[in-house]
């Protein structure tokens, strides 16, 4: 049985498709002009890598900005919760994730079975998003794929503001302007936003197991500069951390699956008199018991 | 027709034919900001009160022209409003000393000066001692002093009796149509109460009591409109009017069933009554009723208010309101956010600009809530 969740982000959309609990195959590419037509393409690029068809699809979960405008959509969950049970399905160690996105910050502490227990989200400001980081690049003249590494190489970070994404641009184009490396505005960037997002996670409390998801954990000074700031060090998930919000919906669509067919069960021995009523932890939903397949 | 399609329709303008009607009668309308001005007092100075509101604003691009962006959106949104002419149906407002902000909101109106006839300020104290109860008294005495030289009407104590009087009808109709959301499947939604409420400070009170009667009518008739809500949710803050903002706080199978908020609980919260000075019973119950953050030395009472309530009402959670830049609230849900925690109770503290979009972040957060609460069940 497949299951699909996709996730449309402010900048990208992702597709996630799950077969016997395993990813069969994923897709991202950048937004369209409407949500509907961004799920729609992601979803078919997955069903094509995957060789399935859309019919072949048990339960689809829509998460993410979008979420609520995807027509093909069985159910839909809000992002922090996707973004947690995928993080935790990737890494059942995971307890705590840091998800930046492209426009928002999310931090979301996880029970044992992979669900919300506590969140903290940016407010609008999006000084500690990706929004910020792509505006930046271009400031500097450097594609976005290019910021992380060249602050890697800085080994000294320019002070930037971490106020708003405003006042950080006035502060790069000032020291662009002294003529300093673009290597050392570069880490001055990254270290701002790591700030920004230690400051979004010190309103929980974050529990061991502390991993990095979204688009930014591509970014490996902001990595570097949050492991540092939080004084942790991420670990590791099994799936392109981008993903998780979709691989997560996956997750719940099919545990909406579950749910949907033991209530079916539990409707027709209720009709039946003859049989009793099943109760107890075989009625249980079936927990996600994460994935251990590969990307494809 | 539903009573609760008029209360919807007199909530989302900004005036109405009722006010209208009373106009054209010879009735002064006078705006009021804050549930702790006495609308008895303007009642009785033969005025109807009208509630301040930001209904019906169209931004705050000539309301930025006095006040920065570090003020709240209500204060904004409402001198933007008096610039552009919209509140010229008004022939005096009694401002309070609220917050600051509404402070400086009265400052600026009198240097704008639009054509919304007298201002003044009410100087309500901060606290609730016996020298704070004597001082509100004495304020009290200056604006029905106010009130008769400007109107014309002697404020008489028999008066303030009668619209005392009506004035505490009004709260016991809200109280009873309040009461009846304990149900397991409440005849009003939130969002329902908060039309009722703008609807309601927003006509003259003789006409209120009409409408609240209709709508225990209908409520008592059975009137469930969305059944056995999944999640039951108190709210409290401060400026919190917008319809919209209360439909997605009902969304995902939430209902509000009760809260603390200027436009509830602390407009019907406790009558008056009719015995001895009207004046010293004014204040009492004026600084008596369930506070508002504002009021300095009573952090607990609005706790255990709020810890009653969500008892009373079977709520599974507390939203806690805040507008931007509210120094009120700020202090407050922080409080509040650890008092919950404490007892156990799930709480979401929400910031929002008035009429500002966000909905996306918004929705979301409370979607995530919900659903946290939803693995819990
Ligand atoms: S929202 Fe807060 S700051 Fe604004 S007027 Fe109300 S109490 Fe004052």
């Amino acid at each position: 049985m497949i299951f699909a969740g996709i996730d449309v982000g402010s900048l990208t959309a992702k597709a996630v498709l799950l077969r016997d609990g395993r990813v069969i195959a994923w897709h991202v590419e950048p937004v369209q002009a409407t949500p509907a037509q961004s799920a729609g393409r992601v979803l078919e690029a997955a069903l094509a890598k995957a060789r399935v068809r859309r019919a072949d699809l048990a339960r689809v979960c829509a998460t993410g900005y979008g979420r609520h405008e995807l027509p093909f959509a069985d159910l839909e969950r809000s992002e922090i919760s996707c973004h947690g049970l995928g993080t935790f399905t990737s890494n059942p160690a995971v307890r705590s994730v840091i998800d930046i996105g492209g426009q928002d910050c999310k931090v979301v502490v996880l029970d044992a079975a992979g669900l919300v227990d506590d969140f903290a989200m940016n407010d609008k400001c999006a000084a500690g998003t990706g929004r910020t980081l792509e505006l930046l690049a271009r400031t500097l003249g450097l594609p976005l794929g290019e910021l992380g590494p060249r602050a890697l190489r800085s080994r000294r970070a320019l002070p930037v503001s971490n106020k708003c994404s405003i006042f950080m641009e006035l502060d790069v184009m000032q020291w662009m302007h002294q003529g300093r490396r673009v290597e050392d505005i570069a880490r001055g960037i990254t270290a701002s936003v790591a700030r920004r997002v230690a400051a979004l996670a010190g309103k929980v409390t974050l529990r061991p197991g502390v991993c990095i998801s979204g688009g930014v954990s591509k970014n490996a000074a902001v990595v570097r500069e949050l492991e540092a700031a939080l004084g942790v060090r991420f670990v590791p998930l099994s799936h392109d951390p981008q993903v998780m919000g979709a691989l997560g919906a996956a997750c719940f669509a099919r545990l909406e699956h579950g749910r949907a067919r033991q209530e079916d069960r539990r409707v027709q021995e209720a009709g039946d008199p003859s049989e009793p009523m099943a109760a107890g932890p075989a009625d249980a939903a079936p927990a996600c018991p994460g994935c251990t397949g590969g990307s494809p | 027709m539903s009573v609760f399609s008029e209360l919807r329709r007199l909530a989302e303008v900004p005036r109405n034919e009722r006010l209208a009607a009373a106009a054209r009668a010879g009735r002064p309308v006078i705006g009021h900001f804050c549930s702790y001005v006495p609308e008895e007092l303007l009642h009785a100075a033969g005025a109807v009160p009208y509630r301040m509101r930001a209904v019906g604003s169209c931004g705050t691009a000539l309301g930025d022209t006095y006040f920065s962006s570090a003020n709240c959106s209500f204060v904004r949104r409402v001198m933007d409003q008096g610039l552009r002419g919209e509140l010229d149906f008004l022939d005096g407002i009694v401002f309070m000393n609220g917050c600051d902000h509404n402070r400086r909101l009265y400052d600026n109106w009198r240097h704008a000066a639009p054509d919304t006839g007298f201002s003044y300020l009410l100087f309500v104290p901060h606290a609730g001692s016996p020298a704070c109860l004597a001082q509100l008294r004495l304020e009290l005495v200056k604006l029905a002093g106010f009130l008769g030289e400007r109107l014309g009407v002697e404020v008489t104590d028999d008066r303030l009796r009668a619209s005392i009087e009506l004035y505490d009808r009004r709260r016991r109709l809200l109280r009873e149509l309040a009461e009846l959301r304990r149900a397991p499947a409440p005849p009003v939604t939130g969002t329902e109460f908060l039309a009722l409420m703008l609807a309601v400070t927003a006509v003259p009170p003789e006409d209120a009591v009409d409408l609240i009667e209709r709508a225990l009518g209908e409520a008592r008739a059975g009137r469930a409109p969305v059944g056995t809500p999944r999640l039951r949710i108190f709210v409290t803050g401060s400026c919190l009017e917008e319809l919209s903002h209360l439909e997605l706080v009902e969304s995902h199978g939430a209902l509000v069933v009760a809260d603390a908020i200027c436009l509830g609980a602390r407009t019907f919260d406790r009558d008056v009554g009719a015995d001895g000075d009207p004046l010293d019973a004014l204040a009492r119950r004026y600084l008596g009723r369930v506070s508002c953050p504002r009021m300095m030395d009573d952090v607990k009472g609005r706790m255990a208010y709020t810890l009653e309530a969500v008892r009373a009402y079977a709520a599974d959670a507390v939203i806690l309101e805040k507008l931007e830049f509210c120094s009120m609230m700020s202090g407050e849900n922080y409080i509040a956010t650890h008092e919950l925690a404490k007892a156990g109770i799930p709480a979401l503290a929400l910031t929002r600009e008035l009429y500002g979009g966000e909905v996306g972040q918004l929705k979301t957060r409370l979607q995530a809530f919900y659903e946290k609460l939803g693995n819990r069940s």
